[in-house]
């Protein structure tokens, strides 16, 4: 590759080292008497406010999903990209109605996990271990996302060997994912939280600065968003149809409305389900502090929709159009117009930026996926007696290995799209939508159609996927499919097809009075706002631990 | 029917005005980024933003506005936000 500018290299080493000394040192931030203790490395204590919660799950929305993944969508095919910003509108009021719920319930029986809050509201341990693999499972595309990312940066900056062994090549992706999971290891939870306050002030600076320059540079936001609309009008020669959509179509093939309202809704949905979103959130010390979360993370949506707008800077600037058509590589799009646009310097806060944007969702789903492995998997079926401290020893050690697997997820899929790994991961968390979000509302589902409509949904979900195919790959080539003639995220299809048998079949059971198992939980709890634990050792879900 | 006054309230459920206005306030931001053939156009233009941009980027404020309108129409008289949530003598309007 081209060769390394040494400044903006010199900037990006600079503050990875400060953002690595940060994520050690978070170890000591609020210390806790006894930090081998799951609520300590896992949820940094119970204790963040809305600041650091703020940050924290603001860390979990805004990854390397928005800075490498959209608008390199949004360069490839328009307005579709966009979808996006959509669903991050849309969520909030999601999360305003439903995490609260959870916070309250969580906080009442010490839950850590939110398989943890479907074993107690189902009385099941079938129910529990599917939400967890689920959620293990779908977290791992989404931290190879945040590799993808990483790789994005690098890969412009020309970091990296020229071998073609992919292991060799991205050796400093390695490096840098090593670091992070060392860090993540001693610091826990406040790792993250402490770094997102780096990452959110580096990721300011670099929106601020570049909606009022790079507009500027490039003739202003009307002559960007005109020459959008001919890119996209122009009609590819390999597919005879328009090459994108400049708002979403009614009628044109390919990204139509329908496609568009549906991985909004699908994203959204999907969001509030992932384990790390709800780590984000039981971390916080109050019920309101969720709700004025919903209300002050919207600005972030801002940035995301600004952060799209430059896929359509990176059409009208020619030389970042040109580089990108040469890799072949539309993630490339943003590093690139911003290593056209800015002086090396501030390149190389830019890089800075993203790669530390990356690396705190990936330490917090790790951390989310560890935790789903010691509660839920280990406690419950190998060890109900784990000390404090052996979860803890395995939370950590599960950290790692989360994030061995998904650097296989980031070598075996293919990389066209770096936002179908997210979409992936969407359509298995999606299957959970009945029993968790129906279990904040109800307790009418039967346990026994509910794990019957998850099994349904993640058969039906992953063989589509798989099967989706493009001229550039054969398999997981994207994340819609035509359903009924239109053009559908497959995870909404197939939550739709679990929700249908979870309904059916629990008309069934009660029809034939199936044992409904012993819901521990009781409905003024899911308004409770206790100050407090419950216990110093949080209960181990029914599971006496200690 | 008159709603009885002395019927346990949660800390989400309140009047039925304002658990209605709740309602809307929560809903309305999905409805109207869900539906995308309301901003799905290019025009009218606002400045050099085409309709369908310049809706995305106005509803994420007005979501905002939403949810703390909302958020406020939850508290009971003489509750602030983070103070315990006590049960409160029932004050009929």
């Amino acid at each position: 590759m081209s060769h390394v500018n040494a400044t903006t290299f010199t900037i990006v080493l600079i503050l990875f080292l400060i953002v690595t000394g940060a994520g050690f040192a978070a170890a000591r931030w609020r210390r806790a008497e006894n930090m081998m203790h799951l609520d300590e490395w896992g949820l940094g204590g119970r204790g963040f406010g809305t600041l650091v919660t703020w940050f924290l799950l603001g860390g979990d929305l805004y990854t390397a999903y928005t800075f490498i993944a959209v608008p390199a969508l949004v360069f490839a095919s328009g307005s579709i990209g966009f979808y996006a910003v959509s669903y991050t509108i849309m969520v909030f009021p999601i999360i305003f109605i439903f995490l609260p719920r959870l916070w309250s319930v969580s906080r009442v029986h010490g839950y850590v996990t939110p398989s943890d809050f479907i074993r107690g509201r189902y009385g099941s341990r079938g129910l529990s271990l599917a939400s967890a693999f689920t959620g293990i499972l779908a977290l791992m595309p989404y931290i190879a996302l945040q590799l993808v990312g990483i790789q994005a940066v690098l890969t412009v900056m020309g970091v990296g060997t020229s071998s073609t062994n992919t292991f060799v090549k991205d050796l400093p992706v390695f490096i840098a994912f090593a670091v992070l999971a060392i860090f993540t290891y001693v610091s826990g939870l406040r790792a993250p939280a402490m770094i997102a306050f780096i990452k959110d002030t580096l990721i300011y600076l670099l929106v601020i600065v570049a909606v009022l320059y790079i507009p500027a540079r490039l003739g202003g936001w009307g002559h960007i968003f005109a020459a959008a609309q001919a890119h996209f009008a122009a009609i590819s020669p390999t597919t005879g149809k328009p090459v994108g959509t400049f708002v979403p179509a009614s009628k044109a093939i390919g990204s139509t409305q329908f496609d568009f309202a549906s991985l909004a809704l699908g994203s959204a949905v999907a969001l509030i389900l992932y384990p790390h979103v709800i780590t984000g959130t039981l971390a916080a010390k109050r019920r309101n502090m969720v709700k004025r979360n919903a209300i002050f993370l919207p600005m972030y949506s801002v940035l995301l929709a600004l952060i799209a707008l430059f896929g359509y800077m990176a059409i009208v600037d020619k030389t970042t159009a040109a580089e990108v058509k040469k890799s072949g590589n539309a993630q490339l799009a943003i590093p690139y117009l911003f290593q056209h646009m800015f002086p090396s310097w501030f390149t190389g806060i830019a890089f800075a930026g993203i790669i530390i944007g990356a690396l705190v969702p990936a330490a917090i789903m790790s951390i989310a996926a560890a935790n789903l492995f010691t509660r839920n998997v280990f406690m419950e079926f190998f060890k109900p007696d784990a000390s404090p401290r052996l979860q803890t020893k395995m939370s950590q050690w599960a950290s790692l290995v989360v994030k061995i697997g998904a650097l296989l997820f980031a070598v075996e899929l293919p990389h066209t799209f770096a936002i179908n790994l997210q979409l992936l991961g969407g359509i298995w968390i999606l299957q959970l939508a009945p029993m968790l979000i129906g279990g904040l509302l109800t307790r009418w589902f039967h346990r026994w159609s509910l794990l019957t409509g998850w099994l349904a949904g993640m058969l039906f979900g992953t063989i589509a996927a798989y099967n989706v195919s493009s001229p550039t790959a054969s398999h997981w080539a994207s994340s819609s499919d035509i359903e009924f003639g239109h053009s559908i995220y497959i995870g909404l299809s197939a939550v739709i097809l679990n929700l249908v048998i979870a309904v059916v079949l629990t008309l069934v059971c009660k029809a034939a009075r199936v044992p409904e198992g012993t819901d521990e939980t009781l409905p003024h709890q899911y308004t409770a706002d206790p100050e407090r634990s419950p216990a110093p050792v949080p209960a181990g879900v029914g599971l006496g631990s200690e | 029917m008159i709603q009885p006054t002395v019927r346990p309230r949660s800390t989400v459920a309140a009047h039925p005005i304002t658990s209605a206005a709740i309602a809307i306030l929560v809903a309305a931001p999905v409805f109207a980024t869900l539906y995308s053939p309301i901003y799905s156009r290019i025009t009218p233009k606002i400045g050099d933003f085409p309709f369908f941009y310049f809706y995305l980027l106005i509803f994420t404020p007005v979501t905002s506005l939403a949810l703390w309108l909302a958020m406020l129409l939850q508290r009971r008289p003489g509750q602030s936000g983070d103070a315990p949530r006590e049960p409160h003598g029932e004050v009929a309007k």
